[in-house]
């Protein structure tokens, strides 16, 4: 392989269907510039990935008609043919010229039109890109009542346009690094420079150059590739495919990484105070939020205890509950056949492979899975007398808790921790579930995120500034006249 | 990047908070009523005021050898071989005092939660999940204790609130009335539910603001002082001295004593408890954690881990070595008062004349 391309076209020509063998999306169109002055030149890129009336009308069209090229004259002209052509024949918005083989090839694979000219030692790249995409649209996951509709898509260059739209700064950065060896996939930093902090920024471009993988297949490969403990069962990013979620993380501070080919943009540092947000509580007014925020707390600890609630109180502390409650739950499950562990784990198990098999299908047969397992979980099991009606509901409250959490990873988490805190309560009762929690709770002081503690607010960073105001509670916009400190901003006003 | 090894005032000061209340909350009003009937309340405030001094010293230490923790400090005062033999007294302090904590919470878990299950299952158990708090560092320890601390206060905010509708004020009086001859041993008995506050001279020297954490320090014990006091009020004013001799633990009883109409959870005791096993797991970690400190700094390794390991099996011998409760109480009680008084007191007191002398000299 060459360093540079050579002067001679067809030895040019001959390298690139060297390189491009048996690839037989590669167009080669050779054409004749100048009326005059014939000159051979070729167009090179790829089917499908341009726009192919930009090249043939303002490439192909213009080269044709009105180049003149004086041969006689070649070597008194000032600049090289490369750039006259670039400045006077091509009507494309981007020209660059580019000599290095290796880069070409590159500009090829990514969708732009390489033109090589017989005579240069440079080649021209146009801006051509222009491949099948998805228009902008709602976002399925995260739905808002009263926001704005658009989402991210999986053209990296809309997404970045996207949050521009939104902040109109030119302190935006927006840094593009490439990850992967073959795959070759755009990645960009984006951050604001005077208020994210450059340790922050510093830390995310580090570990996104540390990287060295062949393919990187999306952004949950990215988050897996940079967190801090991968090992962990805790997202240490967080996620969304809204624009003005992801802007609104810009202005606290914080830091966004775009993938391409991925509508899911990851927003770092997370923690737990942001986990809880979501973008809803900023379109409603402050009560609600702040209802909100208390409901999907209260849901995250009933996603991850209550199974293990119903086994520490039934096994274990009958005592603890009201005497006519005992009474009840004793009669209810006079006819059960298992001992309440083993009831917990059969229904947590079924609620999972029904959760599961729903996930994949949708439509009539996803009706279908809904209603078999609505009548089997909810009248049959317990009609058969295999499970109390009280295990019913709490399974149905563990379920419908989890889907009351924002983040689907972080929820996701508590859904796996419940079968622990399940097996320790059926082993030491609540004094298990309670050590359960210890180990959770130094797990999660443990934990950190870009050299944030995980924990913030709730362990101190922030406590002092008010960071509560936006994590616990949603107060009035009026409120929340600075950032949150958990990203150290360096601009710590918002409103004044 | 460093990783930032700081750890914040405020999380000192919650460190500082919950290290300190742990089990000796739950029999402090018996014992405190049991010498001084009424007037309980006088020498668990007096105790804890007789704490802040100290730490006043403590905090002059620190500003005199500046960017030292206290064991370079102690080296440069004293030499060190003295100051290992501080030490590994010190040491021993933490062992038995984690010992102490660790039987007794085995014992209230046994009375209340599990009743079948064997002590020793549950010491192993408490004394292994605190040893993962141990092996951390310095940071995590604040930010759980942090987390912690809020767990502490719902607890007593949950506790006022419930008991509340049967306080009887009257049962406090009469005030003054005590036989204040035994105001001195009461004094001694008090201080030894603000144990656990020596995690602060490690803690020192990571302070991240050290100009202003002596004022946290002293608000931390204002704190315990406080916690320590609404809970004596509350059991005096619910059970009155006569009950409140007969219980062992009155604080767990509060739970147990009041009767709310429509009331879910009718045995309050048991989900009080369950709450209080993460506030005593963040007494045992940090105790765990400056013991395993002590350690590595008369080896000076790099790192902590292998002797939270080292000493989970001495402190559970430890720990079992009391046939029953009146033995856990008598004994270690006999045993820790001697040590706490060279702890709380001593370490400061000795610390800072010799550093004080010290640098007369070096000026002289």
């Amino acid at each position: 392989m060459v360093d540079k391309i050579s002067k001679d076209i067809k030895e040019n020509v001959e390298e690139f269907k060297n390189t491009f063998k048996d690839a037989d999306d590669l167009v080669y169109r050779n054409i004749k510039i100048g009326k005059k002055n014939k000159k051979e030149a070729c167009l090179i890129f790829i089917d499908g990935m341009v726009d192919k009336s930009v090249i043939s009308d303002y490439a192909i069209e213009v080269l044709f008609d009105e180049m003149e090229i004086d041969e006689s004259n070649l070597d008194s002209y000032k600049t090289s043919l490369s750039e006259k052509i670039s400045e006077e024949s091509i009507a494309v918005h981007d020209v660059k010229e580019e000599d290095s083989y290796d880069k070409l090839v590159d500009m090829i694979l990514a969708g732009e039109t390489v033109l090589l000219i017989d005579g240069s030692d440079k080649a021209l790249i146009l801006s051509t890109r222009g491949w099948p995409t998805r228009g902008v649209q709602e976002p399925q996951t995260e739905t808002v009542v009263r926001g704005p509709r658009d989402g991210f898509v999986e053209t990296l260059r809309f997404n970045t346009a996207l949050l521009r739209r939104h902040i109109r700064d030119p302190k935006l950065k927006i840094k593009t690094l490439q990850v992967g060896r073959r795959s070759k996939t755009d990645v960009a930093v984006v951050y604001i420079e005077d208020i994210a902090n450059d340790k922050i920024v510093e830390e995310v471009i580090n570990r996104i150059n540390k990287i060295d993988i062949d393919y990187l297949p999306g952004s949950a490969a990215m988050e897996a590739l940079i967190e801090d403990s991968y090992l962990s069962l805790f997202p240490q990013l967080e996620n969304t495919e809204r624009p003005d979620s992801a802007a609104a993380s810009l202005l606290e501070g914080r830091v966004v990484i775009i993938v391409d080919n991925t509508p899911f943009v990851l927003m770092v540092p997370a923690t737990i105070g942001t986990l809880f947000q979501s973008t809803e509580d900023y379109y409603s007014r402050w009560p609600i939020g702040t209802l909100v925020r208390f409901v999907r707390i209260l849901s995250a600890i009933l996603t991850a205890v209550s199974p293990a609630l119903y086994i520490a109180f039934t096994a274990y502390h009958p005592g603890l509950i009201p005497t006519a409650f005992t009474l009840y739950l004793a009669a209810s499950r006079v006819n059960v056949p298992f001992p309440a562990v083993i009831e917990a784990f059969l229904m947590e198990i079924t609620i999972e492979i029904l959760r599961e098999s729903g996930t994949r299908i949708a439509g009539p047969i996803g009706t279908t899975i809904g209603i078999v397992g609505g009548i089997i979980i909810g009248q049959a099991a317990v009609e058969a007398g295999i499970v109390s009606p009280l295990k019913i509901i709490i399974t149905a409250i563990t379920t419908i808790s989890f889907f009351a959490i924002p983040s689907y990873e972080w929820a996701s988490s508590l859904r796996i921790i419940r079968f622990a805190f399940m097996f320790l309560a059926a082993v030491l009762g609540l004094y298990g579930l309670m050590l359960g929690i210890a180990i959770l709770i130094v797990h999660l002081a443990k934990l950190e995120s870009f050299t944030v503690p995980f924990s913030a607010p709730y362990s101190g960073l922030g406590l002092k500034e008010g960071d509560l105001k936006d994590t616990l509670v949603k107060a009035p916009i009026q409120k929340l006249k600075r950032r949150p400190q958990f990203t150290f901003p360096k601009d710590k006003t918002r409103m004044k | 990047m460093k990783k930032n090894e700081t750890i914040s005032n405020l999380q000192i000061r919650n460190l500082l908070i919950t290290t300190v209340i742990g089990v000796g909350i739950l029999a402090l009003p018996n014992q405190m009523v049991t010498i001084l009937d009424n007037d309980g309340w006088i020498p668990i405030i007096l105790g804890g005021l007789l704490v802040i001094p100290f730490a006043v010293m403590l905090d002059r230490v620190y500003k005199l050898y500046p960017d030292k923790n206290i064991y370079q400090i102690g080296r440069e005062v004293y030499g060190k071989l003295i100051f290992n033999i501080f030490m590994i007294i010190i040491l021993m302090y933490f062992v038995i005092q984690d010992a102490y904590v660790a039987r007794i919470f085995a014992e209230v878990v046994k009375a209340y939660l599990l009743e079948t299950t064997p002590t020793e299952i549950i010491i192993i158990t408490i004394l292994l999940v605190s040893a993962y708090l141990a092996r951390c560092e310095i940071q995590v320890l604040g930010r759980v204790a942090t987390l912690v601390y809020i767990i502490l206060i719902t607890l007593v905010g949950f506790l006022v609130l419930i008991s509340l509708p049967d306080a009887d004020p009257t049962n406090m009086l009469p005030v003054f009335n005590a036989d204040f001859k035994k105001l001195p041993s009461a004094i001694t008995g008090a201080l030894f539910s603000y144990a656990g506050y020596e995690v602060v001279f490690i803690a020192y020297s990571s302070s991240d603001d050290k100009n202003n954490i002596l004022k946290y320090i002293i608000r931390g014990l204002l704190v315990v002082i406080g916690i320590y006091l609404i809970v004596f009020v509350i059991t005096l004013s619910l059970f009155g001295i006569d009950q409140i001799k007969r219980e062992l633990w009155p604080t767990i009883a509060i739970a147990n004593e009041v009767d709310l109409p429509g009331y879910f959870l009718e045995n309050l005791e048991g989900i009080v408890l369950a709450l209080w096993v993460v506030v005593v797991y963040s007494t045992l970690g940090p105790l765990l954690f400056a013991a395993s400190r002590i350690f590595l700094n008369i080896f000076t390794t790099k790192s902590h881990d292998f002797f939270v390991l080292l000493l989970i099996p001495i402190i559970y011998v430890i720990s079992i070595l009391p046939v029953n409760v009146v033995e856990v109480y008598e004994k270690f009680g006999k045993v820790l008062n001697y040590f706490i008084a060279v702890s709380i007191i001593g370490i400061p007191a000795i610390l800072f004349i010799g550093a004080l002398v010290k640098k007369r000299r070096s000026k002289a």
